[in-house]
């Protein structure tokens, strides 16, 4: 079981607390030329959750502001986590993706990998890193809920287990009509710890709507758990044939002395 | 000698060797800074602003911030120096009653009042209000380009405090010095057209009163523009009980703009015309799209009837980093035209005055006699408490009842009551602000919350010079206006006072969904 934060949208008034929670907690410096909040809002290797401010028609086609949080969603089987040969990306039992950077080699496969183009590279920096959100696994791994869902004034998150939210989400479109019937992150590539609610289409809010259900590692799983196997069975064929090819020209060798090896 | 040389040659740096010592510490580096000496995952370790020394979550009820449109024209938020404290929240809920009144998901617009409280709780200053000094500098440089301002009533009992004076420091002759020595070209008082506003206002309440007006009792003041706009989220349905009046300030900057540019000979598309309020919401006010009537007057719609609205921090701001020490400046008079003012439009700046002035002077506007005594000091609506009644008997009209309400909160429990019908009032003066003007939005900061002793001071200071600085304590002896009427505005509530002087409002209850039984 791991932990899981479920987001209304239709409850966020957009004040964007979460963002600046999420500065203090993780010390990261606010981004003179990307805000983190607005329509001009983007996620950068300073900023790892940010607000974009959607401008949309709601079911009665009336003009409606609606807010959309974005971070790490925390997929349940990360394509970081499979792409990353260094285990610089590992996916932790109370559900964060979390990176380590001392074991990153920087060669930024995970940002190749993620389905929802979130890592980001410090590319301002002479010895970059790569980050995105921790969930601010110290106070998962606590039970605590990460620092942006503590500050919401406006109830936006529930933090809990990922199974019981689902549930609970559930629950809440089934009952209230004016959700759109879709949780998202329930099965977006496999399924994420971070899972929305809403009241407008989410392709309308800028979430990422064509993706597979399938989890993304579960793509290369196959063949990827074939590598050991033809590693070794490709060494011990290169082994067989370097002692076969030595031992033959030492015994032609031997046998005529005369012809130059 | 050969020894020496071997040695010579052992202390030099070869190329090799300097290359191969570049190396080693390049590697060290990159080595030190991509492991960051630590083997743990990226991230927070732990909280964070001050007051939450401990690493834990946010305490339930003190947490978060409003929501602030990029685009509000009065307050703005530098998002550095938040720190989640939740005073915001605190105020424009508990006090104001805007945050948390209305239902979510929201709808096309973040539901604010412009009033500013939230500058003043805000212990980091991270809430500001938006800073136009800039476009006062500009206009003020421009050497073909006529600056007229005006100064609310509050913004005297309040810029003191700004410059080391004590809480209510009357400096009202100082501002003025001030505001002449910055190069403006004509300085104005807004207490003058709080006197029209008493005639305009006054004039329509016996006009409701009597019945030659078709409009509901009872009447609500229309001074307060966050106040106003409070009123046309949630209360939309009673915008018939406002007066139609513009607030003070619209009305001098509509006058500026025709009256005084008609006496000076200037054109009025060369003014520029400035207020210093105490107050967030003005700017606002003076954005709205209708409060252009000097322009409509002139067949320029395009002009602002009030162009730059400055609050009393932002005065101060200006003042100081033009080197000017306001303490130790002589007092300066108002220029005339419209300048002259009695008490009475002075007491605006504090809860209860408004009625107070109208009270003077619709008593003599009713019996043509000078009011007595007892209504000179009408203590029972004057002080901090939320909600204040007084019944005054005039001869003629006999028991008026009048309500006064100051700060959002106390507002709701009276408009409950005039929707269902039972509010026995004639006359309901409300101020957004607790305190009324003195304390408003754009005014000095305090102590954190602002506390009533400091809104004390400021409202005895005011009433302090109701009763013994000025002259004048009832709005119908100021001359000025007498004379305003005569040569420009014809009588109280006539055509071209109607164009000039009042305005229409707008329900906003479409932006919103307003929350039942909050």
């Amino acid at each position: 079981m791991s932990k899981g934060v479920l987001v209304d949208l239709t409850k966020c008034v957009g004040c964007g607390s979460c963002t600046v929670a999420c500065k203090l907690y993780n010390g990261n410096a606010w981004d003179e030329t990307t805000p983190t909040l607005g329509d001009k809002a983007k996620l950068t290797g300073k900023n790892w959750t940010v607000v974009h401010h959607k401008e949309v028609k709601d079911s009665n086609g009336q003009p409606v502001w609606r807010f959309v949080k974005q971070q790490c969603l925390h997929c349940k089987e990360p394509a970081c986590v499979s792409a990353c040969f260094a285990k610089a990306f590992q996916k932790t039992e109370a559900g964060p993706v979390i990176y380590y950077p001392h074991l990153c080699v920087g060669c930024r496969y995970c940002m190749v990998a993620c389905p929802f183009n979130v890592p980001k590279y410090e590319w301002e920096k002479a010895f970059p890193l790569v980050t995105k959100c921790m969930m601010c696994s110290d106070k998962v791994e606590k039970g605590e809920a990460p620092a942006c869902v503590s500050v919401c004034p406006a109830d936006v998150f529930k933090f809990g287990e990922r199974e019981e939210l689902l549930k609970e989400a559930k629950a809440i479109i089934a009952k209230d009509a004016k959700y759109v019937k879709h949780i998202y992150g329930e099965e977006e590539v496999g399924g994420t710890d971070w899972i929305y609610i809403s009241d407008v289409p989410f392709d309308q809010l800028g979430f990422k709507t064509n993706v597979t259900k399938r989890s993304l590692p579960s793509y290369t799983a196959s063949f990827m758990h074939a590598t050991p196997f033809v590693g070794i069975t490709w060494g011990v064929i290169l082994t067989g044939l370097y002692h076969y090819t030595k031992r033959r020209n030492q015994v032609s060798k031997e046998n005529n002395k005369n012809i130059k090896a | 000698m050969q020894n020496q040389a071997d040695k010579e040659k052992e202390r030099q740096v070869t190329r090799r060797g300097f290359l191969k010592m570049m190396g080693g510490i390049g590697l060290t580096g990159i080595t030190a800074t991509i492991a960051g000496c630590s083997t743990d995952p990226a991230g927070g370790k732990g909280w964070m602003p001050q007051q939450y020394q401990v690493a834990s979550s946010f305490p339930v009820q003190v947490k978060g911030r409003i929501p602030i449109d990029p685009t509000n024209p009065s307050i703005t938020r530098d998002d550095k120096k938040c720190v989640l404290c939740g005073q915001c929240v605190e105020v424009c809920q508990r006090v104001q009653t805007v945050y948390g009144y209305y239902e979510l998901p929201i709808k096309d617009d973040i539901t604010c009042v412009n009033c500013g409280q939230c500058t003043l709780w805000c212990p980091t200053a991270a809430i500001t209000e938006r800073d136009d000094i800039d476009k006062v500098v500009q206009a003020l440089e421009d050497k073909s380009i006529h600056v007229v301002v005006q100064t609310a009533p509050a913004t005297r009992v309040g810029l003191g405090e700004e410059f080391g004076m004590a809480p209510g420091s009357f400096v009202e002759g100082k501002q003025v010095a001030a505001l002449k020595k910055l190069g403006f070209d004509a300085v104005f008082d807004t207490n003058f057209s709080a006197d029209l506003t008493i005639f305009e206002e006054g004039t329509e309440l016996i006009k409701r009163v009597t019945g030659a007006l078709d409009e509901p009792l009872p009447q609500f003041t229309s001074c307060s523009p966050g106040w106003v706009k409070f009123c046309e989220y949630y209360y939309p349905d009673l915008l018939h009980h406002m007066s139609t009046c513009k607030s003070p300030q619209q009305m001098l900057g509509a006058l500026v703009k025709t009256y005084y540019a008609k006496e000076k000979g200037i054109s009025p598309d060369k003014i520029f015309s400035v207020s210093i309020m105490p107050c967030t919401a003005k700017k606002f006010e003076a954005a709205r799209p209708e409060m252009n009537s000097a322009g409509k007057h002139a067949g320029k719609p395009e002009l602002r009837d009030v162009d730059v609205v400055l609050t009393t921090r932002e005065l101060a701001r200006l003042i100081k980093s033009k080197g000017i020490d306001l303490t130790s400046l002589k007092d300066e008079k108002y220029d005339t035209l419209m300048g002259e003012s009695t008490s009475a439009g002075l007491i605006f700046g504090a809860t209860g005055g408004v009625m107070e002035a109208a009270i003077r002077s619709a008593y003599f506007l009713i019996t043509k006699q000078e009011p007595p005594e007892a209504l000179l000091n009408l203590t029972p609506i004057r002080g901090l408490q939320g909600c204040k009644e007084a019944t005054v008997n005039i001869p003629g009209v006999g028991d008026v009842k009048v309500a006064v309400v100051h700060g959002l909160s106390n507002a709701r429990p009276i408009l409950e009551a005039v929707r269902k019908g039972d509010a026995p009032y004639h006359f309901i003066e409300f101020m957004c602000c607790p305190g009324g003007c003195i304390s408003g939005g754009g005014q000095p900061r305090t102590s954190l919350p602002p506390s009533d002793e400091v809104r004390q001071a400021r409202i005895n200071s005011i009433y302090n010079a109701d009763a013994h600085i000025y002259a004048k304590r009832k709005s119908h002896e100021n001359k000025e206006v007498l004379a305003l009427y005569e040569k420009f505005l014809e009588s109280p509530n006539s055509h071209i006072a109607h164009e000039l002087l009042h305005t229409h409002y707008e329900d906003r209850s479409k932006h919103l969904t307003v929350k039942k039984n909050a």
